[in-house]
């Protein structure tokens, strides 16, 4: 292997060894806590959790506290959940309506567009000597992908365009497809015992799911009439497997534009409602993005970059071994009740904290985490080694796609994209794919 | 008194529909929960499933962490995003799965202790009944993972065949966060 002079080296794309250290260590986490989760774009919510003006939802960036705000002129948000003279949290609720912020230790006031309004005593405590325009709440960057927001720390980082890129074309097909837009209803919040990077990793690896996940596609199988996944069926999958930016994407084909999606709560039995819908739907969702991703490709498992896991549900860390997992649902606005609700039960019931088959993730997960615990278990390194040099490019699907849907490619390749942010000095060591997606249709990031 | 709570352990004098009294519909009750507790911790689920009616609604909303001003919206709300929103279906599919041999999450098996009281009970048109309990459930897997869940649960209760059986169930956890890796055990 070639000498690096480059701090962290922990994934040898050409072997699949991972160095498994970077799950446990104090100091990585330390570290990736400023330069991943300080530089990158993070998904903290969705505008439907904050509808009305004067709305707030209280949220993470890491592991710092912040609140998303919807200001009486209805722009949006997104604040350091700190007093700016100690550093109380001044949001103690998940939610909630209000124009200010009140901090409970001694009364500093904030406006929800962040100024400070009001600190007690202003003439006769300080004599007057409070710059207050100095002390307004901090700011995160705030965009939004399709109704989904997202908040930056970093004033150098691209826009949320770019840091998305030809990933967008993708996740378009399930969360942009009409003029209506999704609504996001949740978060189920649980902690998980393992580092955040293996729930993320996990969504690249279509190769656990017959195993990890075989009592619920049992149960499935034979309580909904769906079909058994099998290692088999998974090996000579035709659906594919992308990775852009450090985001990871499976596309499905579907074998007619009406196709139920391959999504948790569709059932033999209403399937051809949900058939319906998609007919009903078409010509719009053709409109917006075009005949190919309208009725040709659906979305599978994807994550994105860093800590998005299946659409908008987060892994926020909370230390080297510990992950507190915001489980979130994202339903088209204009869907029929009854399919929402099919959709609601499937997804919650499917995965979730107690989800069918996100249940027995957990276990997994944490072994992985925990595996570098000891000196000795620390020498050796895991093994990501599937489908090495199987990947490149293919004319109809943007970013590097594996050979076979079942591939570790886009785990190494998650673990490169972390590497360079954490070997990156700012913003301009880091790279961004050029785009070379044809995002046909009237659709754009902003729905 | 609160409805449904005897003045003094039996001996109120209300009825309830064929000239039961409240007591003996109280104990009856209690038995039925001390049963069903037992027949969680002793990993007979399918006769706990039985205890349930085929058009069971078994339900465990979100406790969102609101304001006093904000309580209306302290539990999430049906059409929201739930913790458990079963039919008997999905109810019988976690049972199903746990004899597969194959899952993981309960195999080896969590070791449970559900501890269930105050119960308070109240009618409800047709006979029918709805009874409040409160529970603690200890959960104890692997070698040291352990989880205490606390809360509530509302059942609404019908008879079938002379007994009685559940036929909507709403759990309401006093946890925002959920400090536990799954909830793989029933509640």
């Amino acid at each position: 292997m070639a000498v690096s002079n480059k701090k962290y080296n922990v994934i040898d794309l050409k072997t699949g060894k991972l160095d498994s250290r970077i799950f446990s260590d104090p100091d990585i986490y330390r570290e990736e806590l400023e330069k991943v989760f300080g530089r990158t774009w993070l998904m903290i919510g969705h505008e439907s959790l904050v509808p009305k003006v004067n709305d707030f939802f209280h949220t993470y960036m890491g592991e710092d506290r912040v609140i998303l705000t919807r200001d009486g002129k209805g722009k949006l948000h997104a604040f350091l959940n700190m007093c700016r003279h100690r550093g109380n949290a001044i949001v103690r609720t998940d939610v909630g309506n209000t124009k200010n912020f009140f901090c409970p230790y001694h009364g500093w006031t904030y406006s929800n567009d962040g100024s400070l309004e009001y600190v007690p005593g202003e003439e006769e405590a300080y004599y007057g000597a409070v710059d207050r325009d100095s002390r307004s709440l901090i700011a995160a960057r705030v965009e939004t992908y399709a109704g989904i927001v997202f908040a930056n720390w970093d004033s150098g980082a691209p826009s949320l365009e770019e840091y998305l890129g030809d990933a967008r074309w993708c996740l378009d097909v399930a969360f942009n497809r009409l003029d209506a837009g999704t609504e996001a209803i949740g978060p189920v919040k649980w902690i998980e015992p393992l580092n955040w990077k293996t729930a993320v990793d996990n969504c690249s690896d279509n190769y656990h799911v017959p195993t990890t996940h075989l009592s619920a596609i049992l149960v499935q199988a034979r309580h909904f009439g769906l079909p058994r996944l099998t290692h088999e069926a998974q090996f000579e999958s035709p659906s594919k497997h992308l990775f852009i930016n450090g985001h990871s994407l499976t596309m499905r084909m579907l074998e007619r534009p009406d196709q139920a999606r391959q999504t948790h709560g569709v059932t033999q039995e209403n399937r051809s409602l949900f058939e319906e819908y998609y007919r009903s739907t078409l010509a719009e969702a053709e409109r917006r993005l075009g005949s190919v991703r309208a009725g040709k490709l659906q979305l599978g498992n994807h994550s994105i970059f860093p800590n998005g896991v299946l659409g908008l549900r987060l892994a926020h860390p909370r230390g080297p071994l510990e992950t507190e997992f915001w489980h979130f649902v994202v339903l088209e606005k204009g869907m029929p009740d009854e399919l929402k609700r099919a959709l609601r039960m499937g997804s919650g019931n499917y995965n979730g904290v107690a989800g069918l088959f996100e249940q027995d993730d957990m276990d997994n997960w944490r072994g992985v985490s925990r595996s570098s615990l000891t000196p000795l278990a620390q020498k050796y390194s895991q093994d990501l080694s599937m489908g090495v040099g199987r990947a490149g490019s293919d004319p109809d699907f943007p970013g590097t796609v594996a050979e076979r849907y079942t591939s570790e490619n886009n785990q190494r390749s998650f673990y490169r994209r972390w590497e360079e942010f954490m070997n990156a000095e700012s913003w301009e060591d880091i790279s961004i794919e050029p785009g070379t997606a044809d995002f046909e249709g009237t659709a754009t990031i902003n729905g | 008194m609160q409805d449904g709570i005897p003045d003094e352990v039996g001996m109120t004098a209300q009825t309830f529909g064929d000239g039961v009294s409240q007591s003996e519909l109280w104990h009856e009750l209690m038995q039925f929960y001390i049963n069903e507790a037992w027949l969680l911790d002793d990993r007979k689920f399918r006769e706990w499933l039985d205890l349930f009616t085929d058009d069971v609604f078994y339900f465990m909303p979100r406790r969102l962490n609101v304001g006093r001003q904000d309580l209306s919206r302290e539990i999430s709300e049906e059409g929201d995003l739930a913790i458990f929103e079963d039919d008997k279906t999905y109810m019988t599919m976690r049972v199903d799965r746990l004899d597969t041999g194959m899952a993981w999450s309960e195999d080896p098996p969590s070791r449970t202790r559900h501890l269930v009281g105050n119960l308070v009970i109240e009618p409800l048109p047709e006979g029918d009944l709805k009874a409040k309990t409160a529970f603690i459930l200890y959960r104890s897997h692997h070698e040291t993972d352990e989880n205490i869940f606390a809360g509530s649960r509302e059942d609404h209760l019908r008879k079938e065949d002379g007994r009685w059986k559940i036929y909507k169930r709403t759990i309401v956890l006093d946890a925002n966060v959920i400090l536990a890796k799954n909830l793989s055990v029933f509640f």
